[in-house]
Parts: C-alpha cells; sequence; structure tokens
C-alpha cells in the first residue's frame, strides 16, 4: 500500500517537474506580453489563413522571419484564399481551418465566443488598439483590425487639372459635373467602375453611412430602424444620394463603354498613366493605384462628395481582423496572440498599406492630407440586444448590403438600358427592406 | 488429425474460385462505393436535410418543415431563370449536331485526321475557368472577336456589345459552352462509330449507298444508344449551367442562371436551407427531363436493339388496314 503511494506520487512528480511551461492562453493579456522577453520558447505550429492572396510570399514572409527572431520555435504557414468571403464561411463550419484568420464580415456577432478565441475586453483594450466595435459582443473583443480604412474616392490629379477642375467637387451634382469636364476635356474615362470584378460593385455600400449621412449611429440604428432607408432626401444625402452618383454617371455615359470587361489589374495602371479619371474604392486602393506604374505623385483622394449641413465626412472602419480559432490548443492560441501582437505593433503593416492606424496615437500615411478638416466616422456598435438586426435584414431583404454586388450590379444595368429609373429601384429596396424589417420582428 | 482436415477444408476452400470471385468483387468495389458515398451520397442526404432548415453556414438552425420548398415556387427570379436554359438547350442540340458531322468525317481516313480530333477534343481539358477568362477577352470590346469581325468587312460600330447587349449576351455565353463540349461529344461518337462493322460499308457502297445512305441506315441507327446519352448528358447539363455565366459575366446583365441564383443565396445572403431546396427542385425537374427524353427518343427512335414505338404502330395500322 505504502510502496504504492511512494510511486504514485514519484509519477506524479516527475510528472510535474517534465511538464512544459504552464500556458494558460486565456489569462494571457495581449498587452501584458513584452514581445521578444516573454515565452521565447513557446513552441507552436500556426496556419494563418488570409485573403491577402497577393502577399502571402513576400511581405508575410519577412514578418514571419523577422517574428522568428524573436521566437524561433514557432512557425506559421500562410494560406491564401482567392474567393475568402465565401470560402471562408464553409471552413469555418468545420472548426479545423487554422488558428488565425481574417474574421468573415457575414457572421453573427452571437457566433463569435464559439469560433474566436475572446482578446479580452474592450475598456482595456482599447486604451492601446483603435475600432474594436465591430466584433465586440457583450463588452468582449473578438477581433483586433488589421488595418483602418477611409472611404473616399481615387483618383488621378493631372486629369483633373488637364480638365481644368481646380476644386474637389462637394455634391454629387459637383461631381457629375466635374466628370462631365473630364470627358468633354480630355481622353480619360471619366469614372471607372470596374463592374466586372463584382465586390468593386458592393464597395458602393460603404459609403452609405458616415459618407452620406455623417450620423455613426446610421448603420446599426438608423439604417435597421428607419422607414424606408433608401428614399430621397432633398439635400441629396444618404443612401440614395450615394447610388445617385452611380446610376447617373453611367446613365449620361461618363463612364467605362462596356462594364462586363472591366479588368480590375489593368485599371491600376491605367488610373495611374492618366487614362482613368476617378474610381470609387477604399483608402487602401490608393497604394495599389500609386505602385501600379511610374506616376505614384499623381494619384490623389478625396472625400465621397456628399456634404451635410455644410459639412463632409468621412466612413472610416476597420477592414477584416485577425481572429483566432477557439478550437486551436492553450500553445497555439498563445502563439497566435504574439503574432498578432507583433503584426499589430511592430510589422508596420496598416502603415505600409496605406491604412488608419489601429494602434491608438500611431501616425497617418500622407494620403490622407487631403482628409484635412473632413470628419472621420466610425460606426457605433449596436445596441446591447440587437447585435445581430443589420445582419439578418441585409440577409433576409439579399440587397447584401457590403456583401453582395447584384443589386448594386443592377443600378448599372438599368441605367445602361434606360430601363428602370433610380427612384424605381430604390422602391423596390425599400420594399425589400421593409419586409425583412417586420420579419426580424423590428416593426 | 481434425485440425489438419479443418486446414486443408480451409485452404480448399479460401483457393476456390469461389473465395477469389467475392474477394475480387468486394475489394474492387470498395474503394469506388466508398468515394461515391463519402463524396456525393452524404453530401447530398446532408443538403437534403438542410433544405427542411431555416440555416446559416454557422450558428443555429431551425426546422421550417417545407417553407423553403414554397418559397422556392413563390420567388418569380428562379424560374425565369430556368428559361434561360433554352438557350443552352438550343446550344447543345448545335454542338451535338457538330459533333456528330465531324465524328463521321473524322471516322473514315481523313488527311491530317489525329490533329483534327486532337485540336477539336483540346478545349474540353481546359479547366472551365480558364476557359471564362478566355471568353471574356475574346468577347471584350474591340478585342478577338471584334477585331476578327473587322477584318472581314464588319463596321466595330454595328458590332454588338456581346456580353452587354441582353438581346445578344445569353447567346454569346452558350457559344463558349458548344466550344469546350463538342470536343467530347464528338470523341464519345467517334468511339461508337469504330465499333461498327467495317463490311457494312462496303456491302453498302456495292449496292450504291450514298455517304448520307452510310449515316441514315449504318452509323445512326448502331450509334442511337450514345445519341441518347449525351443528349441526356447536355439537357442535364443545360438546366444547370454555372460556369459561362459565372466566370464571364458573374450573372449581370440578365445572364444570371438558376444556379448563379443558388450560388448568390447560399454565398452572399446565408440563406442555406433555400439555396438546398432550389436544389433538390433542379434535380426533381432534371429527373423529368431525362424521363421524357428516354421515352420520347424510345418513341421515335427505339431503344438498343428493339424497334422505335413509332414504327412498330405504323407498321400494325398498316396490316390491319390491309386486313
Amino acid at each position: 500500500m505504502k510502496a504504492k503511494k511512494i510511486l504514485s506520487l514519484g509519477i506524479a512528480a516527475t510528472m510535474v517537474m517534465s511538464m512544459p511551461l504552464a500556458v494558460n492562453a486565456e489569462d494571457t493579456n495581449i498587452l501584458d506580453v513584452t514581445l521578444g522577453e516573454d515565452y521565447t520558447d513557446l513552441t507552436a505550429d500556426l496556419k494563418f489563413v488570409t485573403h491577402r492572396t497577393d502577399l502571402v510570399d513576400t511581405v508575410f514572409a519577412d514578418y514571419i522571419a523577422e517574428f522568428q527572431k524573436m521566437y524561433p520555435n514557432i512557425t506559421i504557414t500562410y494560406e491564401g484564399i482567392t474567393n475568402y468571403a465565401d470560402d471562408i464561411m464553409t471552413r469555418m463550419s468545420t472548426g479545423d481551418w487554422g488558428d488565425i484568420a481574417m474574421i468573415p464580415t457575414a457572421i453573427d456577432k452571437d457566433e463569435l465566443p464559439s469560433y474566436f478565441e475572446p482578446f479580452g475586453e474592450k475598456t482595456v483594450l482599447e486604451e492601446k488598439y483603435t475600432m474594436l466595435n465591430n466584433f465586440t459582443y457583450e463588452g468582449i473583443t473578438y477581433g483586433l483590425p488589421s488595418v483602418g480604412n477611409a472611404q473616399g474616392i481615387v483618383y488621378n490629379k493631372k486629369v483633373f487639372d488637364e480638365a481644368g477642375i481646380t476644386e474637389l467637387p462637394k455634391t454629387p451634382d459637383e461631381f457629375l459635373d466635374a466628370l462631365q469636364v473630364i470627358k468633354d476635356n480630355t481622353s480619360a474615362i471619366p469614372m471607372y467602375t470596374n463592374f466586372a470584378a463584382g465586390w468593386t460593385m458592393s464597395a458602393w455600400d460603404a459609403y452609405i453611412g458616415g459618407s452620406a449621412t455623417g450620423d455613426p449611429d446610421f448603420m446599426n440604428d438608423g439604417l435597421v430602424h428607419g422607414d424606408d432607408p433608401f428614399t430621397k432626401n432633398d439635400d441629396m444625402t444618404g443612401p440614395y444620394a450615394v447610388y445617385y452618383v452611380l446610376y447617373e454617371a453611367v446613365a449620361r455615359g461618363l463612364t467605362e463603354d462596356d462594364p462586363t470587361t472591366t479588368d480590375w489589374e489593368g485599371s491600376k495602371g491605367m488610373i495611374n498613366s492618366g487614362e482613368i479619371g476617378t474610381m470609387v474604392l477604399g483608402s487602401w486602393a490608393v497604394t495599389q493605384m500609386q505602385e501600379a506604374g511610374p506616376n505614384p505623385d499623381d494619384i490623389g483622394y478625396m472625400t465621397f462628395p456628399i456634404t451635410v449641413d455644410g459639412k463632409q465626412y468621412a466612413t472610416a472602419g476597420p477592414d477584416y481582423n485577425y481572429g483566432i480559432n477557439a478550437n486551436s490548443s492553450d500553445e497555439n492560441k498563445l502563439a497566435a496572440k504574439l503574432y498578432i501582437k507583433f503584426l499589430m505593433e511592430q510589422s508596420n503593416f496598416a502603415f505600409d498599406q496605406g491604412g488608419i492606424p489601429t494602434v491608438v496615437g500611431a501616425e497617418y500615411p500622407d494620403i490622407y492630407a487631403a482628409f484635412d478638416g473632413i470628419e472621420l466616422v466610425v460606426d457605433n456598435p449596436a445596441k446591447e440586444g440587437e447585435e445581430n438586426l443589420f445582419t439578418d435584414v441585409n440577409n433576409d431583404s439579399e440587397i447584401g448590403l457590403n456583401v453582395s454586388p447584384d443589386d448594386k450590379s443592377l443600378i448599372v444595368e438599368e441605367a445602361i438600358s434606360g430601363g428602370r429609373s433610380l427612384d424605381d429601384i430604390m422602391a423596390d429596396w425599400n420594399e425589400r427592406w421593409t419586409a425583412a424589417q417586420e420579419n426580424a420582428g423590428i416593426k | 488429425m481434425g485440425e489438419t482436415r479443418k486446414r486443408n477444408c480451409f485452404v480448399k476452400w479460401i483457393s476456390s474460385g469461389k473465395v477469389n470471385k467475392r474477394l475480387c468483387i468486394v475489394t474492387f468495389m470498395f474503394f469506388p462505393l466508398l468515394l461515391l458515398l463519402v463524396f456525393t451520397y452524404i453530401p447530398f442526404f446532408k443538403m437534403f436535410q438542410f433544405s427542411f432548415y431555416d440555416m446559416k453556414y454557422i450558428g443555429s438552425r431551425e426546422f421550417v418543415g417545407f417553407e423553403n420548398y414554397i418559397n422556392v415556387f413563390k420567388r418569380d427570379d428562379c424560374f425565369r431563370a430556368l428559361a434561360l436554359c433554352g438557350y443552352y438547350i438550343v446550344a447543345s442540340f448545335i454542338q451535338l449536331g457538330l459533333a456528330l458531322y465531324f465524328a463521321s468525317v473524322l471516322s473514315f481516313k481523313v488527311k491530317g485526321g489525329g490533329i483534327f480530333k486532337g485540336l477539336m477534343f483540346f478545349p474540353f481539358l481546359v479547366c472551365g475557368i480558364a476557359v471564362g477568362f478566355v471568353f471574356k477577352f475574346f468577347y471584350t470590346r474591340g478585342f478577338v472577336l471584334d477585331t476578327v469581325l473587322q477584318w472581314i468587312g464588319f463596321e466595330l460600330d454595328n458590332l454588338p456589345y456581346w456580353l452587354r447587349d441582353s438581346s445578344i449576351n445569353n447567346a454569346s455565353l452558350a457559344a463558349s459552352s458548344i466550344w469546350r463540349y463538342m470536343g467530347q461529344n464528338m470523341v464519345l461518337f467517334i468511339g461508337a462509330i469504330m465499333s461498327v462493322d467495317s463490311s457494312l460499308y462496303e456491302a453498302a457502297a456495292i449496292d450504291g449507298a450514298t455517304g448520307w445512305h452510310k449515316f441514315r441506315y449504318i452509323i445512326f441507327p448502331s450509334i442511337k444508344t450514345i445519341i441518347v446519352l449525351n443528349m441526356i448528358l447536355s439537357i442535364t447539363g443545360s438546366l444547370s449551367v454555372f460556369e459561362p455565366p459565372y466566370v464571364i459575366t458573374g450573372g449581370s446583365f440578365g445572364t444570371s442562371t438558376y444556379f448563379v441564383i443558388m450560388n448568390k443565396l447560399a454565398h452572399e445572403n446565408q440563406k442555406v436551407g433555400l439555396a438546398s431546396a432550389m436544389a433538390i427542385v433542379l434535380l426533381l425537374i432534371i429527373l423529368l427531363a431525362t424521363a421524357a427524353q428516354k421515352l420520347g427518343f424510345k418513341y421515335f427512335f427505339g431503344d438498343g436493339e428493339e424497334e422505335a414505338i413509332r414504327t412498330r404502330r405504323k407498321r400494325e395500322k398498316a396490316r390491319r388496314e390491309q386486313a
């Protein structure tokens, strides 16, 4: 009996002594860790699924090399997924997709805890990081933004000069007039829609909140609860004004000749060389347009031409967020936190990509100079208990704001064929939106 | 003693042809059946199950009975999209006609026959997505197709926008699928024609048969089965066409087929249950179409060695009239 006890004690002791460094990812706050000093002998094998297929072998490979100088035993494998937004949802349903992902935007807020590891309380994290609203549920943050974006319009300064536009347009009609001047005075395509790429059409939805209303509560409150939110406002603000620019530009022949065969990669070089006047894209696109040819200095960035009570606003918000798989092992979760901390604080990723900084007090890239005096609007989170409402109404109505290009493509199609007017299209959206609001129990 | 007898028995049993035969059957069947089960039947039953739920890819599910099916029939876009299949069905008849023509020509000795066969079969080997990109550039304003048409005297201003103009864009897309699948049909036809006894042609030639006669009375009856098969495959393919509209136009300008809508509902709007119900409805439609086709063919041309019902009836009628 005694012998047995001693034996078991001995076994227990050896087990304790040989146990690896005790790791408890849950208690490890990402803010308290010092990179390069804590957990440097941690061993882990991370898989990182990303939408940036263009950076996997270049920029990200450099980051891994730099990170491994501090953490030689952590290996990281990137997997780039081309059709990311769709594929990641299917992959997530299996639970076994890797350790770090860019959190899909279509996910319901109340699902976050079952799929992603919490980073901590939002109030604590806010001391260091910005734009945490999108993936915070019941006060706990599950995603940290990789880059911040502001929504505006990429334009070619030289084309504007040639056309004789000295002052940037501030209202939808001024903008359309400016496009007309470009068409009359230069050989450039005034506005390139990049229609065929698809996602470039749903990119228009990014402007209907902050840029078009100046109201940080619009997306999660005004739009979700409002009556017929797509109706025309007399002062040309709100969602209608955004789609008015698209519809009218196409209807007046101020866009490319044949939208079905546009080429996204080619369009970067075209705006760089002055063959395109403007493209309606987030600030993330600026760097890519600058690097696409010999004239980086010609590329400028301006706010979306909507003025609310004499003031201009720009929607700002996080791009994809980093999230850690809730099903990963403790070692992997901790290693993932370390790597994300590195990406956020030391890699300079947000700055290099021309994004709004995700770390409090960090420097803004030069392109935001044009945004001086313009207020950046970050969407407020939904009220407690209403976290899923926007997604529910959005999916149920099938308008697919920020998700699906179809209904926005339809605006272009109708403008070309001269079929339905924008008022008719918006009336149809209002009808579907209201029906979905009723299904969700809002009305 | 008993032991050895038993072992002898076992050895005998194992080495008897019976066991080998069964063993062969089991081992040969195991992997195909396993693959079929894992990658076809299990996903299918899962999808069937999904079609009764209100669900997203991730998150909770709610059983809703037949609501999804009712919605499929209530929506006007689903069945309007099925009408687009008409373009592809017409295209598939053109495709089969061309394939049959080339197959009958290339089955006989032709100069450079091998090269022609290879060139025509080649598009089938290219992945569908790549074909989509090829045709996107092919149809781009002022690119390949327009250039060629300008060489032969067309004015660019008179040419339509191949993918934008909704009166022609579905035909443009269907044409790309003819290009892709014609070669495959042709190879199947050549295979069938090769199996025809060549002495029949000689006999026919002695009787003074022309090329058309040879085709009508020798080739056509011998390859009936393969024609039926190709037709069924083409028509079911037309009902579920996805790649050309998805890759080339993304379903814009009125080219959104049933599958493209299904894909949009499932992936962009997260209505997985509804999309699954759409898939089941399409399956039923395809089954019906196939059955109708088989019956129709049986009536007009007969099945395999059997005579066509129509000819039999005609004969009976003639006999009755004589009597």
